[in-house]
């Protein structure tokens, strides 16, 4: 009880700071300095459509390459904290899903894979990107998962997929330090038209692959953490 | 008229500051990370409320916002970059706390954050 | 030169490239795994070190690296500089080595945790270069899941508890991470480091100009020095240290701590001067509640965790004193802060090697010598003792300090020191003393690599920043290099080294004895001639006596620059290097543990006093001419004063301060005693004698401190005569009789008159040869009877007849007696307080005077004369090498008594500088003073008469007398209820106990003993704080949150 007082003063006081922060927060009427400059100089200098996927895949193109990172760890690390666990084979086998379930599968999934792909390709022209495109796809194996309880992944060509398009990236990343303007500039393939499928310079690439990474690391944490199942 | 961005605001410290005591307050595992993702679900709310500007479009240029008219037509572009970071990154702790629970669950037979204070002093 | 660089981009892209290939090889290549982990750990460092060293040199300058092809604030960019150089450096090595040291965990868990490490290492060195506060939070959060990877490694089961509490813990931190940086977006309209700046565009004043931006400012704050792991913010912390595995804690202590140090100081260079009191109280509070709480710790790891926890919060400090640090800034940050990583890093990896947890199961390292040797280089780099970079580093902080009279943060620095050099040595003192572990260390290459590389880079730092200090590099000073070639040499036999050590000093005498003034001549005979001398019992040691010699030199090193310094650093320097050498001597002794630790810590407590004093004279120079004390105006001049004469008397073991010295001096080695009484305590009356020949007479509101002292003296030798009088362990007497005669020392000096100060002077003559040829021949008895309790002794005459003769001299020089030179310096004493008018404190030390008989008759009566001990039939006379120097001090005392003109008369003339008025005048073999003239051959031939005449008519009476059988008087009184009382000489003055006992009541003693307790205590009850539960921890960050806005911005933002 007096625990749960504390807490409540602490957040109170933490409260109040929110508050000043609320109430001397005013919503901007123009752009600031840098939002100003992606909205001039986005289209003319990478030719993106969507200035997220640019700010994303270029500007901020060091955090995304953390952001996949990030990813990249957890399923790493949730493989390794969950392979110290039972040996699968003492495990009761799980309830298996139903007919209607397997069918709806096997019919949705291919469209959903189909979709995540279309998410990922447009990334610089519409909403959307890799990361959007990436969840889709994992949401995929998901449902095989579900649908299939018994199938075990392939963690080896998951594991593949997460390291080819990781290791990509980090390298069109140092091409860029040599053939372009920096590390992670876009502009080594040519910007062509704005608006265009093959335009944006590298971005498209760039999007695929954080797509697929996004994809195979969700997947693989998904997987892992199926197979920790035992109800 | 209160502005959307005031009310977005609001609604995400609010989302913490409730997060916050879920996280602080419950003693299942599972449910502190509940409260966590809740937490998290507010600042991520906060970010996007600090971009957010009224009367103005999203930033991607076609159409309907030609690129020359793009700096009065659209909201700022960066918190929408930043808030899928820590959406990620959000992600990426939730999955590995998850495990971690799991592990915990699975090596000391409890999910009672109070009962695994071996390490202490 | 720019072009012909790597990218500092490749340290971040090599490892994460690494990382995603890793797992395109097959599970089971874990050796090639390995091999492409470890080469890429060292790419890293090499790209790191290359730039340290182009930067260092100036071949290089600060470079921004843009990435996207956009400048930033548009795009992310990273910055290379010299502090980012050597950050990342440290961060990568750190990595690199922890990587070896990891070999068996790492091919366990396989190629998934190699990346987890990689992306690790990558993630601090991200923190430390970006100049983005967005992708310092991913870096951030990249390093948090890293750390919650590596914890998993451990073989503690524990491990996973204290990672989810850490989990928890960093929800809350990212969480007001992330609201700051988006509203000190919101302000700025950028998220670029040096774009909150103020706007020389006029956009905005910076983010800390607005409200909004001062709270933005704050989260981001808060939630950075979170990561330093402030106190109370911090048990998760101490989890993770202790149940981690201890390679991998390295990483966290010395290179997660230095990346979070260096975002909170690239935060606070766009926050302004107004937020540095933030970090100086954070720090500083930190760094003394941990230092408190790691008292009471027995488990090595968390011990070592509560240390990390403090230096960080130390180097915490020296951030928010930038604002008067100028350019030391880096010099000093950093030299705490490498001296920290590297001991830390160190000592993680050895407590890798060891298999108990206890503190006492580092006992087991004592079976390798490199090791031990390793384990003492660390502790001396957190304790900040010279050579290693945190001394130099703390003396540069502490002059700044008191030259901008921050006073009490200098105190707290210096307090909190002392307690963290309690802890360690303690710790040190186990490892030396406890019984070690039946099966030895195991020392595969891989745990070895890291420990060894560590210690070369400790002494390499240490070389490195004596180049960088302006000051003498204290690595390249002569005496000390002898004194480490000891260390390589200690694989040979005792002897050789013996040899070489007398030569090395008579050499070094030989070398430089014309560079000395008379004072400082005498002083320098009696530590290197004197020490050589003996030196010479130390032949007696069989074997290779390993440890020995190195310790030794180290003292007497220490002892030759002291007599050399010129400035207060030299001087300083020198009285560390020798308080160190001399604990290790001491530590050598059977039962000397606890003595030693107390030892050290009345040392370095007046080490921190002397510095203090020193920094406050220097008034903002970082080092001043010993003349220059001179030069300090009142009221300043008295403080000084005070600081260091309580320094000084703390090595010469003035009444409160004295406690140390009879375990000290009692229970070291048979030849190691007379070395740290004779020689070691001059040391602290050549600082008085510096002290008082270049300050004068000080006051301090209204009080005459020499007068002070005058009475400290007095009342030091009343005490230690009395107290000696008590003892029954015959060495413990000479310990306190050595406190007496160095209160008459003292007290000679704060006579302030010229007899006075020669009869000071007289006393460190003369203490030095009786002294030393006591302990010789008590411990050469000592030696063969096996006890020091002299009721266990008696009649041993006949028996070590030598042994007896250097003991008669010793007390006849002692007592003060003619016609020995002990006359003298009474005569020169008696002299010197008739030209005072001090006759209060006089009184006390005349009564002082008889007690000395009282113990000194004990010595010779109970031990040599008397009934023959049935097991001591057979005692032989002590070994050659122990009689040799008592014979030739006996014969020094003799010709010191003829001829005391030959070192007086120069010393003589050289006080005359300073006070004209009452010299002697010294015509041929007479002496006179304006009360009288002291012949000392007449009275040597006067007395020699009067003695035979004397003891003639004895003999001629006593003929007839009848011997004294053992057991006649012994039921005379008392009713013998234990062994001991049925000896006669077992409390020999229990009249005189009964009469003056309330003297002898033990208060000194309870004090610190209180103090110690106090803190003990405190440490056990405040360390109750961290429950283990993580909830608990993480309303403990809440809790420091919500105080540190209180406090530090006062709630009002």
């Amino acid at each position: 009880m007096i625990r749960r007082a504390l807490v409540l003063v602490l957040l109170a006081v933490l409260g109040a700071l929110f508050a000043a922060l609320w109430l001397g927060f005013t919503p901007a009427e123009e752009l600031g300095l840098t939002g100003r400059y992606y909205a001039e100089h986005t289209a003319p200098d990478l030719g993106a459509a969507n200035l997220v996927t640019a700010i994303i895949v270029t500007y901020r193109g060091l955090d995304t390459l953390g952001e996949v990172t990030v990813l990249f760890l957890s399923a790493a690390i949730v493989g390794l904290v969950l392979a110290g666990g039972r040996p699968a084979a003492r495990r009761k086998p799980p309830v298996p899903a139903g007919e209607l379930l397997a069918t709806g599968s096997r019919l949705l999934v291919p469209l959903i894979l189909l979709l995540g792909a279309y998410v990922i390709v447009n990334g610089h022209l519409t909403p959307g990107g890799g990361f959007q495109g990436g969840a889709i796809l994992a949401s995929g194996t998901l449902l095989l998962l579900l649908a299939e309880p018994l199938k075990r992944f392939s963690h080896g060509l998951i594991t593949r997929i997460e390291s080819l398009s990781g290791a990509t990236f980090v390298a069109l990343g140092l091409l860029g330090l040599v053939f372009a303007g920096g590390f992670l500039d876009n502009r080594l393939l040519p910007v062509g038209t704005l608006g265009e499928l093959f335009s944006a310079g590298l971005m498209p690439v760039i999007s695929v692959l954080i797509g697929l990474k996004v994809g195979a690391e969700f997947s693989s944490m998904l997987a892992s953490l199926s197979e920790t199942e035992d109800s | 008229m209160p502005e959307v961005a005031h009310i977005a605001l609001a609604t995400g410290f609010a989302l913490v500051l409730i997060g916050f005591y879920g996280a602080l307050t419950q003693r299942n595992l599972l449910r502190i990370i509940v409260a966590f993702t809740l937490a998290t679900t507010g600042v991520n709310v906060v970010i996007v409320a600090i971009g957010h500007m009224s009367g103005r479009t999203a930033p991607i240029l076609d159409a309907a916002v030609p690129a020359a008219e793009a700096v009065s037509r659209v909201i700022d572009p960066l918190p929408q970059a930043l808030v899928l970071t820590a959406i990620v990154i959000g992600v990426g702790i939730t999955a590995l706390m998850l495990a971690y629970a799991y592990r915990l669950f699975e090596t000391r037979g409890t999910l009672d954050i109070a009962r695994l204070t071996e390490l202490k002093w | 030169m720019v072009s012909a660089m790597p990218s500092p981009i490749l340290i971040i892209a090599s490892a994460l490239g690494a990382a995603f290939l890793l797992g395109l090889l097959d599970e089971r290549r874990t050796r090639t795994a390995w091999a492409i982990t470890l080469a890429t750990l060292g790419f890293m460092g090499l790209v790191s070190a290359l730039w340290l060293l182009a930067l260092a040199t100036g071949q290089s300058s600060t470079v921004d690296v843009f990435t996207a092809g956009t400048p930033p604030p548009f795009a992310i960019n990273l910055r290379m500089g010299l502090a980012e150089a050597a950050l990342s450096t440290l961060v990568t090595l750190t990595g690199l080595f922890a990587a070896i040291a990891l070999k068996a965990p790492l091919w366990a868990h396989g190629r998934r945790a190699m990346a987890v490490l990689l992306i690790l290492v990558m993630a601090l060195a991200g923190i430390i270069l970006t100049r983005d506060l967005f992708n310092l939070f991913v870096f951030f959060e990249l390093a948090v899941i890293a750390t919650a990877g590596m914890i998993l490694l451990a073989d503690d089961e524990r491990a996973l508890s204290a990672g989810f509490k850490y989990l928890i813990v960093a929800q809350f931190f990212s969480a007001l991470l992330l609201i700051g940086i988006i509203f000190a977006y919101q302000v700025t309209g950028t998220l670029n480091l040096d774009g909150m700046l103020p706007d020389a565009g006029g956009a905005h004043a910076g983010v800390t100009a607005t409200q909004v931006g001062a709270i933005a400012f704050f989260l981001m704050l808060i939630a950075l020095i979170a990561e330093l792991k402030p106190f109370p913010a911090n048990g998760w912390a101490l989890d993770i240290y202790e149940s981690a595995h201890p390679a991998f804690s390295a990483i966290f202590s010395a290179a997660s701590g230095a990346a979070a140090l260096f975002a909170v100081d690239k935060l606070l260079a766009i926050g302004g001067d107004a937020w540095l009191g933030i970090a100086t109280g954070v720090g500083i509070v930190t760094f003394l509640v941990a230092n408190v709480l790691a008292l009471p710790q027995r488990n090595d790891r968390r011990l070592l965790g509560y240390s990390s926890v403090a230096q960080t919060g130390l180097v915490l400090v020296v951030i928010g004193q930038r604002d008067i640090l100028g350019d030391g800034y880096l010099f000093i940050a950093f030299g705490i802060l490498v001296a920290h990583a590297v001991a830390k890093a160190g000592l993680y990896w050895l407590s890798g090697l060891i298999a108990g947890r206890g503190l006492e199961d580092w006992a087991a390292l004592r079976t390798r010598p490199l090791l031990m040797l390793a384990f003492a280089s660390f502790l001396a780099l957190l304790t900040g003792l010279p050579p290693f970079p945190s001394f130099y580093a703390k003396w540069d902080l502490v002059h700044l300090l008191a030259s901008h009279d921050r006073l009490a943060l200098l105190g707290f620095v210096l307090f909190g020191t002392l307690i963290e050099a309690g802890y360690l040595f303690r710790w040190f003192g186990h490892a030396i003393k406890r019984a070690a572990p039946a099966d030895s260390v195991a020392c595969p290459a891989e745990r070895l690599i890291p420990i060894l590389t560590a210690l070369v880079a400790a002494w390499g730092l240490g070389y490195l920043w004596g180049a960088l200090s302006g000051q003498a590099n204290l690595l390249l000073s002569l005496p000390l290099l002898f004194a480490l070639a000891f260390v390589l040499l200690d694989w040979l036999p005792a002897r050789i080294k013996n040899t070489l050590a007398i030569a090395g000093m008579l050499g070094y005498f030989a070398l430089t004895y014309q560079d000395y003034d008379p004072l400082r001549l005498i002083f320098a005979l009696i530590f290197l001639v004197g020490g050589a001398i003996v030196l010479l019992a130390s032949y007696h040691a069989p074997g290779r006596r390993a440890g020995f010699y190195p310790s030794a030199m180290l003292m007497y090193a220490g002892l030759a620059m002291l007599v050399q310094a010129q400035d207060s650093f030299a001087f300083f320097a020198a009285w560390e290097l020798l308080t160190v050498g001399s604990y290790f001597l001491i530590l050598r002794g059977k039962a000397s543990e606890p003595h030693a630790l107390s030892y050290m810590l009345f040392s370095l407590g007046g080490a921190f006093l002397i510095l203090a004093g020193f920094a406050l004279a220097a008034q903002g120079q970082l080092q001043l001419p010993l003349e220059a004390l001179g030069a300090v105006v009142e009221p300043l001049s008295g403080w000084v004063f005070l600081l260091l004469a309580v320094g000084f008397m703390s090595k010469t073991a003035v009444l409160g301060l004295h406690i140390w010295l009879p375990g000290a001096h009692a229970e070291a080695e048979t030849d190691v005693s007379p070395m740290v009484s004779g020689i070691l305590l001059k040391a602290g009356l050549l600082g008085l004698f510096i002290l008082v020949m270049n300050m004068g007479k000080q006051q301090l509101y209204g009080v005459e401190l020499t007068h002070l002292m005058l009475w400290l003296g007095a009342l030091t030798a009343l005490a230690g005569n009395l107290l000696a009088a008590f003892q029954e362990d015959a060495k413990r007497l000479l310990a306190y009789s050595s406190i007496g005669q160095m209160g008459y020392a003292v007290f000679g000096l704060a006579l302030m008159n010229h007899l006075g100060w020669l009869m000071a002077l007289m006393f460190v003559i003369n203490h030095y040869i009786y002294k030393s040829m006591l302990f010789l021949s008590v411990g050469g008895v000592a030696k063969r009877t096996g006890t020091r309790d002299m009721y266990r002794m008696g009649g041993l005459i006949t028996l070590m007849p030598l042994s007896f003769i250097a003991v008669l001299i010793g007390i006849i020089a002692i007592s003060g007696v003619p016609p020995l030179s002990g006359f003298g310096g009474r005569w020169i004493f008696y002299n010197a307080i008739l030209d005072s008018d001090a006759r209060l404190p006089m009184i006390v030390l005349f009564f002082a005077g008889p007690i000395a008989f009282l113990y000194l008759f004990r010595l010779i009566h109970t031990i040599f004369l008397g009934q023959l001990k049935d097991e001591h039939r057979r005692v032989r006379e002590a070994p050659f090498w122990i009689v040799l120097p008592q014979m030739l001090f006996v014969t020094m005392l003799i010709i010191f008594a003829v001829v005391p003109g030959m070192a007086l008369r120069h010393v003589d003339a050289y006080i005359s500088q300073f006070i004209p008025n009452g010299a002697l005048s010294w015509q041929g073999l007479t002496i006179t003073s304006q009360y009288g003239y002291w012949s000392p051959v007449s009275i040597m031939i006067i007395i020699g008469v009067i003695f035979m005449l004397v003891f003639g008519y004895l003999l001629l009476i006593n003929r007839r007398a009848q011997k004294v059988k053992q057991f006649n008087i012994a039921f005379a009184a008392e009713r013998p209820y234990r062994p001991e009382t049925t000896h006669f000489a077992w409390n020999f003055f229990a009249p005189y106990r009964k009469a003056l006992g309330f003297l002898m009541l033990p208060l000194v003693t309870r004090f610190w003993s209180t103090l110690t307790d106090l803190l003990n205590t405190a440490g056990d009850l405040g360390r109750r704080l961290y429950t283990g539960n993580g909830q608990t921890y993480a309303i403990h960050f809440l809790v420091f949150v919500v105080i540190v806005f209180l406090l530090g911005m006062g709630g009002q933002p």
